[in-house]
């Protein structure tokens, strides 16, 4: 698939088929987030893949932002001690962070141009989700993604632009 | 609907609700009305399941499906949206029992 028809072809996906998702596939998404960039080249992230029913169930009980039924769930979360002693402070409290998120958007891209669904999700109790995963002390779960197959095609959002793009000649 | 299946969808609806909760002191407060009504319509939808329904039930659970993803798009169609909800609920506001 061309990149621009993933970059503007991806929507936020909330309705699923009742499908598995094969593990080798999944694990091709998982390789394309470790390609993204990262602070330093820290490489702190870490990836839970859940495709148990069940547990995406009890995922589910504590994370109200993930909707619909997907047949996999990943966990995007970085080892933040790691993290730490790589980057110090900024590593741990912001360069953790931005790099799970670019890591997860390969991840999207990848997912839409296998024909899967995604969808990016910040509202979940991070403890509660921790938990849940039997995460080792120091890694925190940074965002969930939900994957599956479709069952939707999701309207085209509008793309604000007005003082958006700014060229620093026409900046005052 | 069995009783274990049915006090497994009812844990799940107050796992949602509880989870929100707490979340929504730090998200944004857009959530707190999409949060209520998309409980409104895992509420309908269970009832339906052990057998409990109507049609204006199903019609606010359809109503609710259909429009509530608008709060991540556009927040006057969402208000929009919620007014209409209310409005549909004075249209079906009457009881068979009467005090």
């Amino acid at each position: 698939m061309e990149l621009w028809e993933a970059i503007k072809g991806r929507r936020s996906v909330r309705a699923f088929l009742d499908r598995p998702i094969e593990r080798d596939l999944l694990e091709r998404l998982l390789e394309a987030a470790i390609w993204a960039p990262s602070g330093g080249n820290a490489q702190t992230w870490r990836f839970v893949v859940i495709d148990d029913p069940i547990q995406i169930r009890r995922i589910k009980i504590v994370s109200p932002g993930l909707l619909g039924d997907p047949a996999a769930v990943i966990a995007v979360c970085q080892d933040l001690t790691r993290a730490r002693a790589k980057g110090g402070e900024l590593g741990e409290t912001f360069l953790a962070p931005i790099d799970a998120a670019m890591a997860s958007q390969n991840l999207l891209l990848a997912a839409y141009a296998e024909g899967l669904g995604t969808c990016t999700i910040a509202s979940f109790h991070k403890k509660g989700v921790g938990r849940l995963l039997k995460l080792s002390e120091g890694v925190k779960p940074i965002l969930l993604v939900s994957v599956g197959w479709p069952a939707e095609a999701p309207p085209v959002p509008p793309r604000h632009r007005e003082g958006v793009f700014l060229f620093e000649d026409s900046n005052g | 609907m069995d009783r274990v299946k049915l006090e497994e969808r009812v844990f799940e609806l107050v796992g949602y609700m509880v989870t929100s909760g707490r979340n929504l002191l730090t998200e944004t407060p857009l959530y707190g009305p999409f949060r209520l009504v998309d409980a409104a319509s895992r509420l309908i939808s269970i009832l339906e399941e052990e057998g409990v329904e109507s049609d204006r039930l199903q019609a606010m659970r359809t109503e609710i499906d259909a429009g509530k993803y608008s709060v991540m798009s556009d927040v006057e169609e969402f208000e929009s949206f919620l007014d209409s909800l209310v409005d549909t609920l004075v249209d079906h506001a009457d009881f068979e029992e009467r005090r």
